[in-house]
């Protein structure tokens, strides 16, 4: 099996190229560094052959732990014997950006005797400018054939497999042999003239562009517009992920219908009630979210936009250690942690990215809303201060959603001041992309293979948890008192964890479950006061816990626990993927298990001192 | 940060420039990491070239800055490190 390898620097084209050429739909975005995996697929017209599509690179020479990754890769795969050729980027608008690079790949290809081949890709871009470029020329003076490409019009592709093809059939080549011996300075000197020489003459960047950087970037105007944006963000999420998060709700409840009563044994039936569609059903109905926010996000990305955010935000969240290449990750995260997960790839500095991780978690989601509202109507009185003009409960609310986002903050804050890590760090050196049009299909089979991706990997532990917990709630005897479970008796066994918060063994159990998703809290806790349905009528259940006796210290301690819990499978699940640690999950949850615990023992108490 | 340092008259950082100015590089200084002064490089940065500050947005947030055709946005940790000195407007 011959394998080619495809290297470029970020924003070269290199994502959409990679899809042109294997039919296979990798994401592409207009945002540097966005390639993190090494993907591969054959080539559409010569399937014998696999195109294997490195992370992009400025150089050859990392300067963070990342890149090293990445360079690392590149040389195995020039001592990989079926690696027979290198195709090698360049965005032909930004030759002075991409030709050191150029030579430096040339250079260590020759060494290992593989074919190079120069693509010099945007020729569309230059074309609509009436601009030439001598390539011809400086294929002479690299010792390398550079091909004009463009990878959104597909023009030069048949010129450019067929060389791959004439390539085969000679396995060792012996170009560019001239270069081997040149050491890097000679190398960015020739790579300079080069670019003098041969870059494109000419002015390709547009006015409009300007243009639009000067409203979006504009002190007021600009700040308008990015809350404006953020808002959209937001709406969005109630007007197209709600519905479609209630349609699957409403299909499951449907199918289950028709499924249950079909299933003659009992045991199977509760099980397929309970475990299946209730459990999985919970997991379910976070997928809608999770594509229409990676939708959203990718739109950004893809538009140029998410430069420009991340350079509005750069300067607040460099105070707490992040980037402004965090925002967007963790304003997901208020909706949901998954798709901020999966957007923090594209942070280039693998400790911002850490940080940004780290913060994520503690943003108020929305599974923890349910969590709130209840404890909130059941805690907090429904009076008003200030002549009417600020209610209690409205101000919890407020209050327990700025807790969470202060202690993301806080915890970034302190952990960046403790943690000198140069290597791993980047500084603020953004390339700003034009704005575009978006490319809506790749966006869209991007957010389908996000959630995809969400339902296969987190799905199995999830389904694991979910039996788990059927099982302990169902037996001894049959799910008929979950009280008398094995789960209720766990609860009695974990009471004493939460007896300094002034909770008795049924809160321990809706905690317990709570893993699953946090909102699992509310019905788990509906069934052990006996009410059905409490997720979607919680006053039942409000008026029993109120008449329960709990104080209200208890109340907001358990608000205070879950502001901060990680107890989120499937955030640990996709972080742990993601940040290729699992170490890093298993130490957060850790983390924020005993933080947690902590402050909401400390605010029982106090709220016990001034005696509410 | 770094203005009036021990450069000569007409330097000054990077980072100093309003929105239209324009600049030919003259050196990094010594504040700024050696792999970071070969990135820049890399990136167009080279002593030599010209670049312009194309945006300066308020409140010291990162500035955008144009070498040849593409568009880069830095922060003071790098732009103050880059010594330069001004050219007349076009
Ligand atoms: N006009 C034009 N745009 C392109 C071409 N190739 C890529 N792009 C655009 O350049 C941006 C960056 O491309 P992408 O494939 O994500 O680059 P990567 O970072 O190298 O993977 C995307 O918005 C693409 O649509 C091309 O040949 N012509």
């Amino acid at each position: 099996m011959s394998k080619i390898v495809l290297i470029g620097s970020p924003n070269s084209g290199k994502s959409l190229l990679f899809n042109r050429l294997t039919g296979l739909h990798q994401k592409v975005a207009n945002f540097p560094g966005i390639t993190v995996d090494v993907s591969s697929g054959s080539l559409q017209s010569l399937p014998e052959i696999t195109l294997v599509d490195f992370p992009g690179t400025y150089s050859l020479q990392p300067i963070s732990g990342d890149e090293q990754v990445a360079v690392k890769f590149f040389t195995q795969a020039l001592d990989d014997p079926n690696v027979t050729q290198v195709l090698c980027l360049i965005d032909v608008t930004r030759l002075e950006k991409s030709l050191y690079f150029t030579l430096q790949v040339i250079r260590e290809s020759a060494r290992h005797g593989k074919h190079v081949t120069v693509l010099a890709n945007m020729m569309d871009v230059l074309e609509k400018h009436h601009i030439q470029v001598d390539l011809a020329g400086l294929s002479a003076q690299i010792k390398a054939p550079v091909l004009p490409v463009s990878a959104r019009t597909g023009s030069g592709i048949d010129a450019l497999l067929a060389r791959l093809k004439a390539n085969q059939l000679q396995p060792r080549s012996k170009a560019a042999a001239a270069l081997t011996d040149t050491p890097d300075e000679l190398l960015r000197g020739t790579a300079l003239q080069l670019a003098r020489r041969f870059g494109p003459k000419g002015d390709i960047l547009i006015k409009s562009q300007a243009r639009l950087d000067d409203f979006f970037l504009h002190t007021t105007l600009g700040g308008l517009a990015f809350f404006g944006i953020m808002y959209l963000l937001f709406q969005s999420i109630f007007t197209w992920a709600a519905p479609a998060m209630d349609a699957v709700e409403a299909l499951l409840g449907a199918l289950s219908n028709i499924v249950v009563p079909a299933i003659p044994n009992q045991m199977a039936r509760d099980f397929t009630a309970d475990a299946i569609f209730s459990g999985i059903g919970a997991f379910l109905v976070f997928v809608p979210q999770i594509f229409v926010l990676t939708f959203i996000i990718g739109i950004l990305e893809d538009s140029g936009y998410m430069a420009r955010a991340a350079l509005i935000c750069h300067k607040p969240l460099r105070l707490f250690g992040l980037t402004g290449k965090s925002f967007i990750p963790m304003l997901s995260g208020v909706a949901c942690a998954i798709p901020g997960i999966y957007a923090a790839r594209s942070i280039d500095s693998p400790k911002k990215r850490l940080l940004t991780y780290m913060a994520i978690p503690l943003m108020p989601c929305s599974a923890r809303l349910p969590v709130y509202t209840l404890l909130i109507a059941a805690f907090i009185p429904q009076t008003t201060a200030l002549g009417g003009l600020v209610g209690m409960q409205g101000l919890a609310m407020f209050l327990i959603y700025f807790f969470g986002m202060a202690c993301g903050l806080l915890v970034t804050g302190l952990v960046s001041r403790f943690r000198e890590d140069h290597f791993t760090d980047l500084p603020f050196v953004l390339e700003m992309p034009p704005y575009r049009m978006p490319a809506w299909q790749p966006l869209l089979r991007n957010a389908w293979n996000r959630s995809k991706h969400f339902v296969t990997k987190a799905g199995k532990i999830i389904f694991g948890v979910t039996v788990i917990i059927w099982v302990l709630g169902y037996f001894p005897n049959g799910g008929a008192d979950l009280n008398a479970s094995w789960l209720g008796h766990l609860g009695h066994v974990v009471e004493p964890i939460f007896a300094p918060l002034g909770l008795d063994w049924r809160y321990g159990v809706a905690v317990l479950t709570s893993f699953l998703a946090r909102e699992v809290f509310v019905g788990t806790l509906g069934t052990m006061f006996g009410i059905e349905g409490a997720e979607e009528n919680m006053v039942p259940l409000v008026a029993q816990i109120q008449a329960s006796g709990l104080s209200v210290g208890s109340g907001l301690a358990l608000l205070v626990f879950f502001a901060i819990a990680l107890m989120c499978v499937s955030t640990l699940a996709i972080l742990s993927r993601e940040a290729q640690s699992t170490k890093l999950a298993v130490n957060l949850f850790a983390a924020y298990g005993v933080l947690a615990y902590g402050l909401a023992i400390l605010v029982y108490n106090l709220a016990g001192l001034v005696g509410v | 940060m770094l203005e009036g340092t021990d450069v000569k008259n007409s330097s000054t950082s990077l980072w100093s420039l309003r929105a239209g100015e324009r600049c030919r590089i003259e050196s990094f200084d010594d504040k700024l990491a050696e792999r970071y002064r070969i990135r820049m490089m890399e990136l167009g940065f080279h002593p030599g070239e010209t670049v312009s500050c194309v945006q300066s947005p308020a409140l010291g947030a990162p500035k955008v800055y144009r070498v040849s055709n593409t568009m880069f946005s830095l922060d003071d940790e790098v732009a103050a490190h880059i010594v330069v000195s001004l050219l007349p407007h076009e």
